[in-house]
């Protein structure tokens, strides 16, 4: 079970003062939504590593909380933020089984849902989501894409530089 | 999942930090902003009309104009720099849009006289450039500094943002001297001194902002 906006809230909020028992609480939370979060899209053996990634960045960035604001959405950013460049920095690993996790609406479920990786792929055209998720997430060579896709290879690697670009312009989008 | 001593470390490393609070976060760059406006006022000296007390409403347009344009960018920059999804800026595009008024007016106006005699006031024209820009780069700096001690998430659109509230801060603290009213003066050398700004920002500041 994972905890509520609000009760993230109040543990960032009392972490920034330096609290902490708070904290722990707070990064074992994270680091289970954060699972949760990128096993919507990622490859599951590369969660491991964004998820801590994120909770890194999140140590280090975490005076840019501003309290007056919900929690999740600033994480989600964080998060995403990470998996962008993560993409960029043209990391390969083995294809598996994409996993749903939209099985019963929690509270935790719509807000991921909302603020979801591929929700952000789904924002890009088409072309250009098709060429991330077939090398730069499901690992295929660009030859393999080019075979499964259709597309030529300039088109396959010109659609990754461009969709990596959009994505990061999308970080914060809906 | 990360492996609890993971955890462990960054908790054994967690100091009390300051919270990024955002009308906080406006003060520096406007202080930067009014220390340059000063500097223009005592070294170069204010407008005729403002000394007068009868300032023209060509200078009263384009100093809101500029201001506007100047606080919208750095009210964005300060959101940048406590990123959150599903949030919606437009205010930095609204005043983007409206201060684009200027150059457009300048545009058609040229199309109906030589607006050669007002663009090639060179010395004028010159030192408002020159005088904009370094102002805008003094505003900058905290703008930067800020976005480095924050997580923006888009470097390079967080670049342009900040050359644009530089670029339209700078100008409005050398507005207070620019004795020039004409549209011709005002759409092409305080354009070109955003715009100027604006590319600077793009080219350094995503540089220095990364995460």
């Amino acid at each position: 079970m994972i905890a509520r906006e609000e009760t993230l809230r109040d543990l960032m909020t009392l972490a920034q003062r330096g609290d902490k028992q708070a904290y722990s609480v707070l990064l074992e939370q994270c680091s289970l939504w954060l699972s949760r979060f990128f096993k919507q899209k990622i490859a599951p053996d590369a969660v491991d590593d964004l998820v801590q990634d994120t909770l890194i960045s999140l140590h280090r960035k975490r005076a840019s909380y501003d309290p007056a604001r919900p929690f999740l959405p600033w994480l989600a950013a964080i998060a995403r933020y990470r998996w962008v460049d993560r993409l960029r920095q043209t990391y390969r690993h083995a294809t598996s089984e994409l996993q749903d996790i939209h099985g019963t609406e929690s509270h935790e479920d719509v807000v991921g849902a909302q603020i979801s990786i591929a929700r952000l792929l789904d924002q890009i055209p088409a072309g250009q989501a098709e060429a991330i998720r077939l090398v730069k997430i499901d690992g295929l060579s660009i030859a393999e894409a080019c075979a499964k896709s259709g597309q030529s290879e300039p088109l396959i690697k010109v659609n990754i530089h461009r969709g990596i670009k959009r994505l990061t312009a999308l970080i914060e989008s809906d | 999942m990360i492996q609890p001593f993971d955890i462990q470390s960054l908790v054994d490393d967690l100091e009390p930090v300051r919270s990024v609070n955002p009308r906080r976060s406006m003060v520096l760059p406007v202080a930067a902003m009014l220390l340059a406006l000063a500097v223009v006022v005592f070294w170069l000296g204010p407008r005729g009309d403002i000394v007068a007390g009868e300032p023209s409403s060509m200078f009263l347009l384009r100093g809101g104009m500029l201001l506007l344009l100047g606080l919208a960018n750095l009210w964005a920059v300060v959101r940048m720099a406590s990123p959150s999804v599903g949030r919606h800026d437009n205010g930095w595009k609204v005043a983007l849009a409206a201060a684009a008024l200027f150059p457009a007016a300048a545009i058609l106006v040229a199309m109906k006289r030589d607006p050669m005699p007002e663009i090639t006031a060179t010395r004028d024209g010159m030192e408002c450039l020159r005088m904009s820009v370094m102002s805008g780069l003094f505003t900058a700096i905290p703008m930067v500094l800020l976005l480095r001690g924050g997580a923006p998430t888009s470097p390079n659109r967080a670049g342009w943002i900040t050359g644009v509230a530089a670029g339209g801060l700078g100008a409005f603290a050398y507005s207070l001297h620019c004795p020039a009213n004409g549209i011709i003066y005002i759409g092409f050398w305080y354009t070109l001194a955003v715009g100027i700004c604006a590319v600077l920002g793009r080219l350094v500041v995503p540089r220095l902002i990364r995460w």
